[in-house]
């Protein structure tokens, strides 16, 4: 037992490097919650629910995986619990919901005795309308299916910087083209700037008397700054869902996401004015074709005036290049235009280690300044 | 005659001083939309997992979940946060149909989910989590056709490596 003990020593003292036989020491101690499967009986085995079949097994399974432990799990390290997100919406408007209950029941009772609908569904016919489905969509659960989407292209952590909203208020934007053809924006879809290159048609329901102001920003476009955004259109105290009736703070520019810089984001976003409110210090000069004017923060300018306007409705779609945007650099902005290339992440290498195990010729390759390979392709 | 040249020039130089600083560019550009990096096919795909099922190598994964009361479609990603969902529990479905489970609501249902997939710029979806013998049954191709005939591609593309 000695003899290795001694002949390790020996070698670690010629090396010049020392061995450690330090080791941590593991304390015992009870589980920090239930064991898996702890409250099966294993004695009596015949007496247990089986699956008998695999989706069961598999639907028990996926439920399980998304449950929390109280073991260290790869969601926990992916994705650390982050604290509630502050709200700073509408309040939620939901009508008696009994009366609403009574009212469904009714009509799903009404379906059941109807035997067309019946014939239809037996023979796989039946279609719903579907513009129908997406108003009533729209009315009950769409506002929390759009701050969902929102929420995963990143609008609230970039506009707001975590502040979510619900957008209660559905806003219809529509672009129109020369043939009366017209491309709508929803909530992420894929527009060109040659279809956005004039103001598009805003719709959203209004009571008469209230005020609105609209803003369309771009929070990937800065050629400057990563943080902040790029203003394309601010329109203020708008009386009812009349845009143009509203005081036009900064004109409508065109979108220019740069070349070789990939999808960018145009968020639409409506405030609901709670009175008259004095935007002079957001007021750009018409024609606004300076960027370092159209610089902008929505964070700042809905923090200088949070008092008297709260979020209300969002509409969002991704922009890419476009030939058009050569021209909006050269005629509009008067600038040459900015061409990007992606560069990739230099891929990782642990440190270099003097006797690698278990790898092959090309490791050397990685860790040379120059290009050359060893030999060959390897 | 010197105010008179001072009133001529100033409108000039407002406007040159506008645009001559837009030529100055950061000669690196960062895009902060999650989404840019799927959308151009260069983002990672989680390519472990390969000993489990289903795996976790997509961007959107597209699932149908059966029950024996409802049906319910999600398009989630791989770290398991939805993005888009449909199902026959929510009202303005299941108003329209007959009976909230079975072929037609399947059918119905794709038609649905793919309408909203396309207006959240999901064009490409993963539809390999189904267990491969209920894949044939009637309801699953439905859905897949109604999918298919909404617009929605369900094959993710590959990413580009070089």
């Amino acid at each position: 037992m000695a003899a290795p003990l001694l002949s390790a020593a020996l070698r670690g003292a010629r090396a010049g490097r020392s061995f450690g036989t330090a080791a941590v020491l593991w304390k015992r101690a009870a589980p920090l919650g239930p064991m898996p499967n702890e409250d099966v009986d294993v004695g009596n085995l015949e007496a247990l629910e089986r699956y008998r079949s695999f989706t069961r097994y598999f639907r028990q399974a996926e439920r399980e995986s998304r449950e929390p432990h109280w073991w260290n799990t790869y969601r926990k390290h992916s994705k650390p619990p982050a604290e509630p997100p502050r709200d700073i919406g509408l309040p939620c408007e939901r009508p008696s919901r009994a009366k609403e209950i009574k009212e469904r029941r009714r009509i799903l009772r009404e379906n059941r005795r109807n035997a067309e609908m019946e014939r239809a569904a037996r023979l796989r016919t039946a279609l719903i309308p579907l513009d129908d489905v997406r108003a009533e969509w729209e009315r009950t659960s769409g506002p929390f299916h759009k701050q969902r989407v929102a929420e995963h292209c990143g609008v609230f952590r970039d506009l707001f910087k975590g502040a979510t909203f619900t957008p209660w208020v559905a806003l219809r934007v529509q672009y129109s083209q020369e043939d009366e053809y017209l491309v709508p924006v929803y909530y992420g879809n894929m527009v060109t700037p040659s279809e956005a290159s004039s103001p598009p048609t805003v719709s959203y329901e209004a009571d008469k008397g209230s005020l609105w102001t609209l803003l369309l920003t771009n929070p990937d476009g800065h050629l400057r700054d990563a943080d902040s955004e790029y203003l394309h259109w601010l329109v203020t105290n708008i009386p009812g869902s009349d845009i143009k009736a509203g005081k036009e703070m900064c004109h409508y520019l065109p979108p220019f996401p740069a070349r070789g810089t990939g999808y960018h984001r145009f968020i639409f976003l409506l405030f609901k004015q709670h009175g008259p409110i004095d935007f002079s210090q957001d007021t750009r000069p018409t024609p606004c074709y300076s960027l370092k004017m159209r610089t902008f923060s929505t964070f700042d300018f809905y923090r200088k005036h949070e008092d008297a306007m709260t979020p209300a409705g969002l509409a969002f779609f991704q922009c890419q290049w476009d030939s058009s945007v050569t021209s909006t650099f050269h005629q509009l902005l008067n600038m040459r235009e900015p061409v990007f290339e992606f560069v990739r992440p230099p891929a990782f290498h642990p440190p270099q280690v003097k006797f690698p195990r278990h790898q092959p010729l090309r490791y050397l390759d990685r860790y040379r300044d120059t290009e050359e390979p060893t030999y060959g392709i390897y | 005659g010197l105010r008179f040249a001072s009133t001529t020039a100033s409108p000039q130089t407002k406007t040159e001083v506008d645009t001559s600083e837009n030529e100055i560019v950061s000669p690196n550009f960062t895009n902060r939309n999650p989404r840019n990096l799927e959308q151009m096919a260069l983002a990672r795909k989680e390519r472990g997992w390969k000993t489990t099922w289903p795996k976790r190598e997509f961007w959107h994964r597209l699932r149908l979940e059966r029950t024996q009361h409802y049906v319910e479609a999600f398009v989630e990603r791989s770290n398991g946060d939805v993005v888009v969902s449909a199902s026959t529990r929510e009202w303005a479905i299941k108003r329209h149909l007959y009976s909230p489970k079975g072929v037609a609501a399947c059918k119905n249902l794709g038609r649905v989910m793919a309408q909203r997939c396309l207006e959240a710029g999901i064009n490409f979806v993963n539809f390999k989590a189904i267990i491969p013998w209920e894949h044939r049954c009637d309801s699953i191709q439905e859905f897949e056709k109604a999918m298919e005939d909404g617009g929605v591609v369900l094959y993710e593309p590959r990413r580009i490596f070089r």
